[in-house]
């Protein structure tokens, strides 16, 4: 059974999130602020975390830093969409994931599942990745769509394979500037023309994208394996 | 046009030859003193009595100016030839030696008359130097303490009449207007016009004005009117000028200031605002949109339990969004002017139970008690605002407090007004913060319970309590030496006066 560590001081939150997780076959501890998560962290060896960033004791961020200095547990951060900043600054702290207040528990459940594939994925390197028409075998370096062979220049495959890699989780813009162009600080314009070129190859209405979508002002999400 | 101007040897005369009451009786006594010791040294010879004459002339001279030595010098040479010289008792001026004294006392009482008036003139001078320091300086301390536009207008009007003993007049421009900051007669205002246009004089008919162009508000007309006769100097109302002239750029600059701070806490409040409903909304809204959509995923997955108490839970939250609405809506509303008409006559101790069976449900284990006379006490006011209020208090002492925790409301009649005390045994509040509980978007300490508190509760029940001419104070402990207190006092309505 999977560990998952919510962290949130909202008793209402916890209300809904603790038996519906449950249901879903997951077994949960809460924790109600920074310092007890970080406890509790230590003792329960959590597979996710599930973190809100309005904490009453400790900054959101410095959770994931401390987190993050002793384990690799994915983190998936709970925020309200004014804390944009926050957000991004979390992501590049560490943080692997976010869902926006409010949500519907699809998405929370899809993040949950996203993340866990991923770090288990670490673990031992997928071979394929799947989903819908599309294919992609790492090994061979080679993107098929319904089939039929995609050509990618080397600069878009890396930035696929990156994706795919995180597939169903978000990916910022930061992460794919290094991957693309070697400095997380060069220009996003560059980034948005590539990602333009990648749909054009692998969407069926490259204006209405369903496998690559944008994640405004943060990044960039590959649709789960299938 | 010409102004007169006085013919400067006429008054260098009058103005020497001006002889007060006390200087011709010294004079007078002068006199005398040199008659007798003129007598008395006669013996010894004409020359010797001539001399204590000069010596006399001299005294007076330097006691009493000119005039007096003049006069002195006269009466001195009559005495002197009448009686002193040969022939004695007869007037004879027909030798070179009886011109000579009186050649001889004239000049000396010319020059010691001129030496002393000139120093006179020149401790005069001083004094009235000394005096105009001292007026500058005690206009500027009063000045100083002016620090808004009205002030530094009555201050200046004030202290000039005061301290220069005339009156004095500001005038502004508002616009292309200029308009005085007082009532003045008609005169003043068309002098103040002139000045602004520079157009005429600096003075005329007894009045002195100076166009005054501080460096951040309008320029300004200061008129001056000289009550005393003495004529002030230029430089001296120019120094006036430059004084008023700092104290405008310092109202204006404090001016300036206070309104930054206004437009700065309106920020703030918009501030607080924003961050307030994008928290207490989404967060209610969270909580009912996971459970509504975990409800619809996974409905047959989830035990009847779970599900009820999703449902549950959805209602308790949008009761939650409806009451922060209403403290919202409450809040701009008591901020637009008062609390909405008409009020109604309530019974204080109904109002508490209908709150109190409200909160009920979020109580938990909590023990709530409530305390009232019979019968009701009434009060005017608006009953959903009121009853918004005591939830709203309600709520902070659940909130703020443990499952087991008390709270007790007790309700009873002082001097004329209704009081309500709420008290609990809960965190209560920290002393510091005591009175900003009452400020819109605090939250008294950062613990877990803080998160769900909005802190429009306070805020509202002062606004309202304020409106209605109560007060509300918090205080510490409440119950059982712990908890907060909060204590409404509201006005008893007629009918439970009598």
């Amino acid at each position: 059974m999977t560990n998952i560590l919510l962290v949130d001081d909202e008793p209402a939150l916890i209300a809904v999130l603790k038996p519906v997780l449950g249901a879903e076959g997951y077994s949960v501890a809460t924790a109600s602020g920074g310092a007890a998560a970080l406890r509790m962290a230590e003792d329960i060896k959590p597979e996710v975390v599930l973190l809100d960033l309005g904490l009453p004791d400790i900054d959101g961020k410095d959770v994931i830093r401390a987190l993050r200095a002793t384990s690799t547990v994915p983190i998936i951060v709970i925020s309200a969409r004014h804390q944009e900043g926050e957000k991004i600054a979390a992501l590049d702290n560490g943080a692997d994931d976010y869902v926006n207040k409010p949500f519907e528990i699809g998405e929370l459940m899809a993040r949950i599942r996203a993340a866990i594939r991923r770090s288990s994925s670490l673990e031992n390197a997928p071979g394929t990745y799947r989903s819908g028409p599309l294919e992609i075998d790492f090994p061979a370096r080679r993107v098929s769509l319904a089939g039929d062979t995609v050509k990618l220049s080397p600069k878009e495959y890396d930035l696929l394979r990156t994706l795919a890699l995180s597939a169903g989780q978000v990916v910022t813009h930061k992460r794919l500037l290094a991957v693309g162009w070697g400095s997380d600080t060069a220009d996003s314009q560059y980034l948005r023309v590539y990602i333009g070129l990648l749909r054009q190859k692998i969407e069926e209405d490259p204006s209405d994208p369903r496998l690559l979508v944008t994640e405004p002002g943060v990044g960039y999400r590959l649709a789960s394996a299938s | 046009m010409t102004p007169r101007r006085p013919n400067p040897i006429a008054g260098f005369l009058a103005a020497r030859l001006h002889l007060h009451r006390d200087d011709m009786l010294r004079t007078a006594v002068v006199l005398a003193l040199s008659i007798i010791a003129a007598f008395a040294v006669h013996p010894l010879g004409e020359v010797a009595s001539a001399l204590v004459f000069v010596l006399g002339i001299t005294i007076a001279g330097a006691l009493s100016g000119l005039a007096a030595a003049l006069i002195a010098a006269l009466a001195a040479f009559l005495v002197h030839n009448f009686y002193l010289t040969e022939p004695a008792l007869t007037f004879r001026i027909a030798t070179g030696g009886d011109i000579a004294p009186l050649v001889v006392f004239n000049l000396c009482a010319l020059v010691s008359g001129v030496l002393a008036g000139q120093l006179k003139d020149h401790a005069q001078a001083a004094r009235s130097s000394n005096q105009q320091l001292q007026s500058l300086l005690a206009l500027s301390q009063q000045l100083q303490s002016a620090i808004r536009l009205p002030d530094v207008v009555a201050t200046v009007e004030r202290a000039i009449h005061d301290i220069l003993g005339a009156r004095a007049a500001l005038f502004r421009f508002e616009g292309e207007t200029l308009r005085s900051l007082a009532s003045v007669e008609a005169h003043w205002q068309a002098f103040a016009e002139r000045i602004a246009a520079q157009a005429g004089p600096s003075g005329e008919n007894g009045l002195v004005g100076r166009r005054l162009q501080p460096a951040n508000s309008p320029d300004a007309v200061l008129v001056l009117e000289s009550l005393r006769r003495e004529r002030v100097a230029p430089a001296f109302i120019d120094a006036v000028a430059n004084m008023v002239t700092l104290a405008l750029e310092r109202a204006a600059l404090a001016e300036q200031i206070t309104e930054r701070q206004a437009v700065a806490r309106a920020e703030q409040l918009k501030t607080a605002l924003l961050a307030s409903v994008s928290h207490d909304f989404r967060t209610p809204l969270t909580a009912i949109s996971a459970s509504a959509s975990s409800l619809i995923a996974y409905g047959e997955k989830l035990d009847p339990e779970t599900s009820a108490g999703l449902l549950r839970g959805i209602v308790e939250e949008c009761e939650r969004l409806n009451r922060y609405t209403a403290n919202l809506l409450e809040m701009s509303r008591l901020e637009a002017g008062g609390v909405a008409q008409p009020l109604q006559i309530l019974g204080a101790a109904e109002m508490v139970a209908a709150a109190l069976h409200r909160v009920r449900p979020r109580a938990g284990g909590r023990q709530m008690l409530l305390q009232a006379p019979a019968p009701d006490l009434l009060v005017a006011a608006n009953a959903a605002l009121f009853e918004l209020v005591l939830i709203n208090i309600l709520d902070n002492a659940i909130l703020y407090s443990e499952e087991d925790a008390r709270v007790e409301i007790a309700i009873f009649a002082e001097q004329g007004a209704c009081r309500i005390d709420i008290a609990d045994s809960g965190q209560g509040i920290p002393e510091a913060a005591l009175r900003r509980v009452f400020e819109r978007f605090y939250r008294a300490g950062r613990s877990e319970a803080a998160g769900r508190g909005n802190g429009l509760g306070l805020a509202i029940a002062k606004g309202f309590v304020e409106a209605l001419g109560g007060t509300i104070e918090a205080t510490v402990p409440g119950l059982d030496g712990r908890g907060t207190r909060i204590t409404i006092r509201l006005p008893l309505a007629e009918a439970s006066k009598a």
